[in-house]
């Protein structure tokens, strides 16, 4: 016989915790609704997700030279990251140690040190307290500037990509990122890669988990959602999308990897570049990649996609954070990465297909974010719970991981949902941590 | 200000008039025939910058960086049967404002500036979208009409607050 359950609003952390655990079953392919709105999982899972794992802050190429810096979100809460004079990153949460005013409110910028607004106490990049207005005269040699530096977030990057994390227990971003490196080295690693321009930042009332979910492993949706971009001949047909792999490693991270493609999705002048910088398995992969669509657990989403604009194939490269606002509500904060040593004429087309199909006006992005805003209102209320809504994923159940080439569990098609079922597992791990 | 330019201003307000109505009303295909061939239809990100510093918007990244070619590919899939973003349409207002002509040649060219404000509205929603900036348009005389060959969005977001850009600027 069914229990019944109480109101979500009326559980204790306890209680709510075993009915996550009784109700989200990612092993048997199910997922309850009320996940991707109810406030009190997502309070719960700021604590337990967000604050205890690695999140992506930026990628280095931002913050080339000597003082330059960018404000950066992490978990919520404003961060300052910046180069040092030694060339090295580090970064600071954005509070005067003072009395706790925001030292720095632009985007990007290049200074040495962070004056504050309000008593003027100034901090260089290093973290350091290095000035305080009439200091003597109104502290006399009390104060101690050594023990009121600002507070540095542990931050660690894997091929540019920067990612910090507020918990000081947490595993190396190496043994995080683990097997799935192999794939990143792909993405981010093929060649110098930089960052252009300053990232796409837009508003949706969705869920974050959808987006990961939809990045993950969701290859399906394409032939519907993205049925106009086949009509327009940009892909050769709608079923393409289920052609490649679908790859997982621990840490929920996954992946769709498309192939086989009879043209080079790179820039050709570059192929000594990527055979220096990859093994030559993963240069064969890269060699007939049609695209690669995945998800760095949590939020952090990457794509390689290769269509025809204008007549001509070309391929783009862009990371995405899907950064959580509230149950409902999420950022997108989007940046489009390039070959550094790419001809000119190749970057510009690349930053043109990017925008046409992955930013806000994007033709890709903008159908997907119409269903993000539905799925999350419908998961919303005391109703999805009570009725114990959920949805199914298990696809692909049924299948055998295949041999490949890269580490991970792979499938040999990319219709299959064991990615989020993956996620998701991750997910609850962490949320019981 | 010269009464011939007194006029030309008037002209290009009505231009824009229309242009919002066309938009409003969803007639891409009228809306898309004020366009000129040589069109530049960009709309850079918005940054936050320390001080006064000026322009503060990106030279190198757009939320729309087309021409003729990729404008005309929108409004073509608007028109398939899988544009969901916009299925069904949003309800747009579109109030323009502030309207300045800036340089003129008499049936040749002009430069116009011009402020935007985009209420949308989609669905059972009770959310709506505003979207406000200013556009700076230049346009081309042919045919014995003033075409559209080149607008600038600078949006008055650097944090867009609407889900897509489905809708045109």
């Amino acid at each position: 016989m069914l229990k019944t359950t109480k109101d979500i609003e009326d559980m204790t952390k306890a209680e709510l915790l075993e009915h996550l655990n009784e109700t989200v079953r990612p092993e048997e392919g199910s997922v309850p609704a009320y996940v991707l709105a109810d406030p009190k999982v997502y309070e719960l899972e700021h604590k337990k997700v967000f604050m205890k794992t690695w999140i992506f802050i930026g990628h280095e190429s931002e913050i080339p030279n000597k003082n330059d810096y960018m404000l950066r979100d992490l978990a919520g809460y404003s961060i300052i990251v910046s180069r040092n004079a030694d060339h090295s990153i580090r970064a600071f949460y954005n509070m005067c140690t003072h009395r706790g005013m925001k030292l720095c409110r632009a985007d990007k910028g290049n200074k040495a040190t962070f004056v504050c607004p309000y008593h003027g106490f100034n901090f260089k990049n290093n973290g350091d307290l290095i000035g305080v207005p009439l200091q003597k005269n109104i502290y006399g040699e009390e104060l101690d500037k050594s023990t009121m530096g600002l507070k540095e977030v542990r931050i660690e990057s894997y091929k540019g990509l920067l990612f910090g994390s507020w918990n000081d227990e947490v595993e190396p971003l190496d043994d995080f990122l683990g097997d799935f490196k192999w794939y990143l080295d792909i993405l981010v690693g093929r060649a110098e890669m930089e960052v252009v321009g300053a990232p796409q930042r837009f508003v949706i009332h969705s869920n974050w988990k959808i987006g990961a979910d939809n990045f993950v492993g969701d290859s399906y949706h394409t032939m519907m959602t993205h049925g106009s971009i086949a009509k327009l001949g940009m892909v050769p047909s709608a079923t393409y999308s289920k052609m490649g792999y679908q790859i997982h490693s621990d840490h929920g991270h996954g992946l769709n990897l498309g192939t086989p493609n009879p043209d080079f999705a790179f820039p050709e002048e570059l192929k000594n570049e990527f055979k220096a910088n990859l093994s030559e398995e993963q240069y064969e992969v890269l060699s007939s990649l049609k695209n690669m669509i995945g998800n760095i657990f949590p939020h952090l989403s990457f794509l390689i996609s290769h269509t025809k604009v204008k007549g001509q194939l070309i391929s783009n490269t862009s990371v995405r954070l899907w950064r959580p606002i509230d149950a409902d509500k999420m950022e997108v904060i989007a940046w489009f990465l390039v070959e550094k040593n790419a001809p000119e004429d190749w970057k510009r087309r690349s930053r043109e297909s990017f925008v046409l199909t992955f930013s806000p006006s994007g033709i890709f992005e903008q159908d997907d974010t119409e269903v993000f805003t539905d799925i999350t209102a419908a998961a919303k209320g005391h109703m999805p719970a009570m009725k114990g809504l959920t949805y199914n994923y298990t696809m692909g159940m049924h299948r055998e991981p295949v041999e490949f080439v890269g580490p991970g569990v792979a499938y040999d098609d990319k219709f299959s949902e064991a990615n989020q079922r993956n996620f998701y597992k991750y997910w609850l791990d962490l949320m019981n941590g | 200000m010269t009464v011939e330019k007194m006029l030309a201003n008037y002209e290009f307000e009505q231009w824009l008039y229309k242009e919002a109505q066309l938009l409003d009303d969803i007639d891409f295909d009228g809306w898309f025939s004020l366009m000129h061939q040589s069109l530049i239809y960009q709309m850079p990100v918005r940054v936050n910058k320390e001080g006064t510093e000026r322009p503060d918007y990106t030279a190198d990244m757009y939320c729309f960086d087309d021409d003729i070619e990729l404008l005309k590919l929108r409004v073509d899939r608007l028109k398939t049967d899988y544009a969901w973003a916009e299925i069904p349409p949003s309800r747009t207002r579109r109030f323009v404002s502030n309207v300045k002509l800036d340089e003129y040649v008499p049936e040749q060219k002009a430069s116009v500036n011009s402020y935007l404000l985009l209420y949308r509205s989609r669905s059972t929603d009770i959310h709506h979208d505003l979207i406000s900036g200013e556009r700076k348009d230049e346009f081309t005389y042919e045919n014995g009409q003033w075409k559209l060959s080149k607008r600038l969005f600078i949006v008055d977001q650097t944090t867009i607050n609407t889900r897509n850009l489905a809708i045109f600027i």
